[in-house]
């Protein structure tokens, strides 16, 4: 998941469990503030009754057992009730707050009610004033409404900020990724424009990034230079031995013995030139000094390669059989060098089957998508220990005489090239029946 | 045939101009940039076989240099050992007839100034006579024998053919494979390929005629005496 995404995830939970919270808290709160400002409302206006009865003398409200009001819409009401004289009995508390019914014109109500009780000329009274419930609790619910739309509006809008602030600071990350990383395969594909941002670590990122590339490249740099040098400075002489063992076997003075040697010499001055010419070939592939710019359908290259080796599979009375369904067409692809790969895969299937055998070339679509072309002979095979060096040019020279005889470099050059066309070699042997290398070849392709 | 040879590595130099000597070309030499520039601007060859990396200059703007000048005809080969794979492109792209790259074989130099010859002189029909009333022609690729084809392979043609453009000289089983398998980077020297076809070949022209004029030299080669 990306960066950007699990910030914008984390913030929708927090924001998520705070309005949980509120949702969980703000209705008790709520409640009690409405039922405290209810009781501090109650209790002023009992004080104010009590200060107008002061004033004014009792006898200006009660002038019998009792007096009532309440208002019109019976959200309120007063009593004032005349109590018997005590009879000794414990005084009940002068002040008392506490829910309880009432009949107001015939209809009950829950009220919140204060209830006091006093003294005036030497009588005892009760002052009840009570509120409706049903309004403390509108105005609880209103509160409540209110809080919690607060709530969710500031956490919806805190979030949105949030996703598309980190939307706008991490966007010189994404195009590191995208334009550093991905977009580039090869070294010479990288800019070394700055990026844009004003962030610190992404700054240092970038930097850090391009110092890297700018090592990377200038060692392909250099290791394109010295191959270039090297390839001069090892083929010149054997440039010069070469012609001068030619000029030296048509010398008709020479002796037979000198001959044979002469002979002997060229050979080994053939396979110094081969081993020389193979890893520069390797060398220039991994340098990308070679295009990959043209269309090649696999079975116009295989056609050349079983034309050019027609006539050993006749002389070793191999038969080859051809299976391509469909074709492949690859789209970015160096021709010349998808014959050697192809060439040298087959010639090893004629080199190392028996006499008389067969060799079956497959070509399928991948399940995975992509291709599969599979090269299998029904040769001696190859034991499962040698398998993992077969591609390697170097461990081969260390595993020495545990090697197979004669694969030589053509395995390597044969991977490298895949690879050079994105494509994975592999191999699978039998010992006693045969040995398949498969073709993985992953580039989209335009089926023919 | 006049052959200007432009390469500074001198013993290279020496190897090369004896082997040209030897085949009945007049060589003249240049070994410098300079020195090169000069023969091409005075002189006129109908080869110059052209090393790129010169003291004094890179051998391709030498054949810009040429090109650009009207009486100079002569067909350009590039030799080279530099690494670089474009240098094949730009020399073609330039006007040189064909490429060699280092290290090459002599009798291979010879076979493609032959071909740049039939190609500039445009031989429709180029006969090579050999052995008891055969014939090769080069163009269409057949051999006659009385009027009628020998049925060679494709291999097999160029085998004798090329046997037969290195007349009197013995071939050994390696420079015969580098022929037929071109640069195809290969270990082995495919030298029983080579017995092989050479059996076959003598095999298929002896039902026409003795076929004996191919020789075979012990543990080197083969060769076709005139």
């Amino acid at each position: 998941m990306r960066l950007e995404a699990k910030l914008a995830l984390s913030n929708t939970l927090s924001k998520l469990l705070l309005v949980l919270l509120g949702a969980l808290l703000i209705p008790p709160i709520v409640e009690r503030v409405a039922v405290s400002h209810t009781d501090e409302q109650l209790r002023e206006k009992c004080e104010q009754v009590l200060t107008l009865i002061r004033r004014d003398g009792i006898a200006t409200f009660v002038q019998g057992e009792q007096y009532a009001d309440y208002n019109i819409l019976k959200q309120e009401y007063i009593t004032l009730t005349r109590l018997p004289a005590a009879s000794g009995g414990a005084l009940p508390a002068p002040l008392r707050i506490f829910d309880e019914p009432r009949q107001v014109d015939n209809e009950m109500e829950d009220f919140r009610i204060i209830s006091r009780q006093f003294v005036s000329t030497g009588q005892r009274y009760r002052l009840e004033i009570g509120s409706s419930l049903a309004t403390v609790e509108l105005l609880t619910a209103t509160l409540r409404r209110m809080a919690l739309w607060v709530l969710v509006i500031g956490a919806l809008v805190t979030v949105l900020s949030d996703a598309a602030f980190a939307h706008h600071l991490l966007r010189p990350l994404h195009q590191l990724i995208v334009r550093r990383l991905e977009g580039v395969h090869h070294p010479s594909a990288f800019s070394y424009e700055p990026l844009a941002t004003t962030t610190a670590d992404f700054q240092r990122l970038d930097s850090s990034l391009t110092d890297m590339m700018r090592l990377v490249q200038s060692a392909f740099e250099k290791e394109r230079e010295f191959m270039s040098n090297v390839s001069h400075e090892l083929l010149t002489p054997v440039s010069i031995l070469q012609s001068r063992f030619e000029n030296m076997l048509q010398d008709p003075t020479l002796g037979d013995a000198h001959l044979l040697k002469l002979v002997d010499s060229q050979k080994t001055l053939y396979r110094l030139r081969n081993t020389v010419k193979t890893l520069l070939l390797i060398a220039n592939i991994e340098n990308e000094q070679y295009l990959r710019d043209e269309s090649v359908s696999v079975a116009a290259v295989l056609t050349d390669v079983v034309e050019e080796l027609e006539d050993r599979l006749t002389q070793r009375e191999i038969v080859l059989h051809q299976d391509l369904q469909p074709d492949y067409v690859l789209l970015q692809a160096n021709s010349t060098l998808l014959f050697t790969l192809l060439f040298n895969l087959v010639s090893n299937a004629i080199k190392y089957n028996c006499e008389g055998g067969r060799i079956t070339i497959t070509g399928r679509p991948a399940v995975t998508g992509g291709y599969q072309l599979a090269v299998t002979d029904t040769g001696p095979g190859i034991a499962a220990r040698h398998l993992p060096y077969l591609f390697d040019r170097f461990r081969r020279v260390q595993a020495g005489a545990a090697a197979p005889e004669g694969y030589g470099l053509g395995l390597p050059i044969a991977k490298t090239i895949a690879e050079f066309h994105q494509a994975r070699l592999t191999v699978e042997s039998t010992e006693g029946q045969g040995t398949t290398f498969t073709l993985h070849f992953s580039q989209p392709s335009r089926n023919a | 045939m006049h052959v200007l040879l432009v390469e500074d590595e001198k013993s290279l130099h020496q190897e090369v101009r004896q082997f040209l000597v030897g085949s009945q070309y007049l060589v003249d030499s240049a070994f410098t940039y300079a020195e090169a520039s000069e023969k091409i601007f005075t002189n006129s060859y109908d080869f110059v076989l052209l090393d790129l990396g010169l003291p004094g200059g890179d051998g391709l703007d030498l054949l810009r240099e040429a090109r650009q000048n009207e009486r100079q005809e002569a067909s350009f080969i590039i030799l080279t050992a530099r690494g670089g794979i474009d240098d094949r492109v730009k020399g073609l792209d330039l006007g040189a007839d064909d490429y060699l790259p280092k290290p090459f074989s002599l009798l291979e130099l010879q076979s493609r100034m032959q071909a740049v010859m039939r190609r500039k002189f445009g031989l429709k029909r180029q006969e090579v006579s050999f052995g008891e009333g055969f014939s090769l022609d080069v163009s269409g690729r057949t051999i006659r024998h009385g009027g009628q084809d020998v049925p060679l392979t494709k291999k097999e043609f160029d085998l004798l053919h090329y046997l037969l453009l290195h007349r009197n000289r013995v071939l050994t089983r390696l420079q015969l494979g580098e022929h037929l398998w071109g640069n195809v980077l290969e270990d082995d020297s495919d030298s029983n390929y080579i017995d092989v076809h050479i059996k076959n070949l003598r095999k298929k022209l002896s039902q026409f005629a003795p076929a004996d004029f191919i020789e075979t030299v012990r543990g080197i080669g083969y060769s076709i005496k005139n």
